[in-house]
């Protein structure tokens, strides 16, 4: 990676124009084509899970990275969108359990919307507050939800989930799947970061770093903080809609602060501060997992030593540690050619 | 009318609240004063309660079964247990005191994993409890466990001694006082460093305490510290962070709203207490005794 920062050539331009995200995500962007090319459908399925479970996370970022505000509820939206797709699905399949493509799509597309209200709803009550109390209500209200999906059992089926989500023939074939998956998560993230690179988005980076300032300077605050809610529930809702065909079923674990803690995981370890940081993160923590949980039962004792050595030694994630080097490497360039170049444009801080 | 089942409920729910009380008091203290929510909080007080057991059963095989051993099994953990908080505080904790709250929340999540499978790596998957063979008595139309006394009694006990601690000592004042001004404290020349630790322990102390307590009602499982760290959240929102008396408030409704929902509604009894966080949340987010100050 050094490398970027010595020669200026196509990886350097994209650093000075996109900043670590811009090179990072061709690079992603190319080996997750080749993906299905490894033998074996394992690998398919893994970078699948990846990406849905990298969107997710990215989608929670809108939230924390960018508007600083942690939520522990953020799967309420993945599993609300999981389960309204799911159950569309369900109604429009045959009895045989055979569902045509235009049915298929049309199921994938209840899942953002239902989740963009619930975002709405619930994000109605959450961005009148801040930091740890906003962590809490958001930590509350999806752990209702939870619970009220796990306990209404004449409609979301309760605890037995919903299952035989079979997608049609086509989309069968691992392949098939992932390059389908691929393509809706690279048209979330391209419209994700034009969001961040929005006048929008730099009113969200302005509410993370100071919102009093930003309110004097006649920002509405709360109207911001719930767009932006909406925003993040949308996508997670996308995320939930493709999750359901992915695994075949949904249940209410999904909804839970578990899974809410996967986004969290995996923003911090690839890095809050780039718009590809958790998909970044979601390639390590999921690989990590598909890995170790062929050798040991103790997976949580694994990423939660990683977690610690982390948060302990690499505040900022892997991309942040990155980023660091880059412009110490660039500063020391700098000071000898005596030539004060433009800095990159996405400034990757920690929130 | 029949008011047996009610009584029973009253008493389970009121056994769990004081168990809540325990450990929300730590819970509550340590952000209070250090700044700090201890997600691992629960997972201590669930490692306390395999401890106790393991000093428990040691003893009984020492000197022959007896209910009486549970105290020194529990003075044992809760030793044992504070001076792991210590050196929880000292090697990890106190690296983070100058980072962002979601960085501190995400180290002591870290600990909820590895302390949870250092548990199964130690104990098995096998739940542990400990059977004091005390026989139910028979008041108010209903079998009651006398233990259940004996939980209420060590709760409110200790409500009271915090109190005592807080209010009429020396180190009690300056921790209440850090609770309202660190750099204050700081600046009169107390080492702040040592009140973090001190109160660190003490909290790990008081969840020790709970998990000893707590052993021959209901047994020690994996995954339980999660349900309960849950619950002790809703406690601390509800009563408001740093408030003593509003902690033990909000343990008791916490504690009998969700043993009275079992009765009527089985699965939505967390759905309820999450109803009332939201509303508390909504309403008033310092809480039902918190002050405005600190929110």
């Amino acid at each position: 990676m050094s490398a970027t920062a010595d020669s200026p050539g196509l990886w350097s331009r994209l650093y000075a124009a996109y900043g670590l995200s811009g090179p990072v995500a061709m690079l992603m962007f190319a080996l997750f084509l080749l993906v299905p090319l490894l033998p074996g459908e394992f690998w398919t399925h893994v970078g699948t899970e990846v990406l849905i479970l990298g969107l997710f996370a990215m989608s929670f970022n809108l939230l924390y990275g960018y508007m600083g505000q942690i939520s522990f509820g953020h799967a309420a939206f993945f599993g609300v969108g999981a389960y309204a797709t799911a159950m569309l699905f369900t109604a429009l399949k045959t009895p045989a359990g055979q569902i045509g493509i235009p049915q298929f799509l049309a199921s994938l597309l209840a899942g953002p919307p239902v989740a963009a209200l619930a975002a709405l709803v619930i994000g109605f009550f959450c961005v009148r507050l801040t930091g740890i109390y906003f962590a809490m209500l958001t930590l509350a209200f999806g752990e209702m939800l939870f619970y009220i999906v796990f306990s209404w059992y004449s409609f979301t089926k309760g605890d037995d989930g919903i299952q035989g989500l079979l997608p049609p023939p086509f989309f069968q074939d691992s392949a098939n799947f992932y390059y389908f998956t691929l393509a809706i998560v690279t048209a979330a993230v391209f419209v994700m970061w034009r969001i961040t690179e929005s006048p929008f988005g730099y009113t969200l980076r302005t509410l993370r770093d100071n919102q009093r300032r930003a309110a004097f300077l006649g920002t509405n605050v709360r109207t911001h903080m719930l767009a932006n809610f909406v925003i993040a529930g949308a996508f997670a809702g996308v995320a939930g809609a493709l999750w359901g065909p992915f695994s075949r079923s949904v249940n209410p674990g999904l909804l839970g602060w578990g899974e809410s803690g996967i986004a969290v995981f995996m923003t911090l370890i690839g890095g809050a501060g780039a718009i590809v940081g958790p998909l970044l993160g979601s390639v390590i923590y999921t690989l990590l997992q598909a890995v170790v949980k062929m050798y040991t039962v103790y997976w949580p004792l694994t990423i939660g030593s990683v977690i610690l050595l982390i948060v302990l030694f690499a505040p900022g994630g892997i991309l942040g540690i990155v980023d660091r080097r880059i412009r110490a490497a660039r500063a020391e360039g700098e000071a000898k050619e005596g030539d004060p170049g433009a800095g990159p444009r996405d400034a990757p801080a920690p929130p | 009318m029949d008011i047996g089942p009610y009584v029973l409920q009253l008493f389970s729910g009121l056994s769990r609240a004081m168990v809540l009380f325990l450990l929300s008091a730590g819970l509550s203290l340590i952000f209070g004063v250090m700044n700090i929510l201890n997600f691992a909080h629960a997972t201590l007080w669930l490692l306390s309660g395999y401890v106790t057991f393991s000093i428990f059963t040691f003893l009984s095989e020492q000197f022959g079964a007896s209910p009486w051993l549970l105290l020194p099994a529990i003075v044992g953990a809760v030793s044992v247990m504070m001076l792991v908080g210590l050196a929880l505080e000292r090697f990890l904790i106190r690296r983070t005191y100058e980072r962002e709250l979601p960085e501190q929340l995400l180290l002591t999540f870290a600990l909820v994993l590895i302390l949870g499978d250092a548990i199964k790596l130690i104990w098995g998957l096998e739940n542990r409890r400990i059977n004091l063979g005390v026989e139910p008595v028979e008041m108010l139309d209903t079998l009651i466990n006398p233990y259940h006394f004996v939980i209420v009694g060590t709760g409110v006990a200790v409500a009271a001694g915090l109190w005592y601690f807080l209010h009429r000592t020396r180190f009690g004042k300056i921790v209440r006082a850090a609770v309202y001004s660190r750099s204050m404290v700081s600046a009169l020349g107390i080492p702040i460093p040592m009140i973090y630790a001190m109160v660190f322990a003490l909290g790990v102390g008081l969840a020790a305490l709970a998990g000893g307590v707590f052993l021959p009602l209901l047994p020690m499982a994996l995954g339980v510290d999660l349900d309960i760290i849950v619950q002790c959240f809703a406690v601390v929102v509800i009563g408001g962070f740093g408030s003593m008396l509003g902690t033990f408030v909000a343990s008791i409704i916490v504690g009998v709203v969700y043993a009275f929902s079992i009765l009527f509604w089985p699965d939505g009894a967390l759905a309820m207490i999450f109803l009332i966080v939201i509303a508390v949340l909504i309403w008033r987010p310092w809480g039902l005794f918190g002050t405005e100050l600190r929110y």
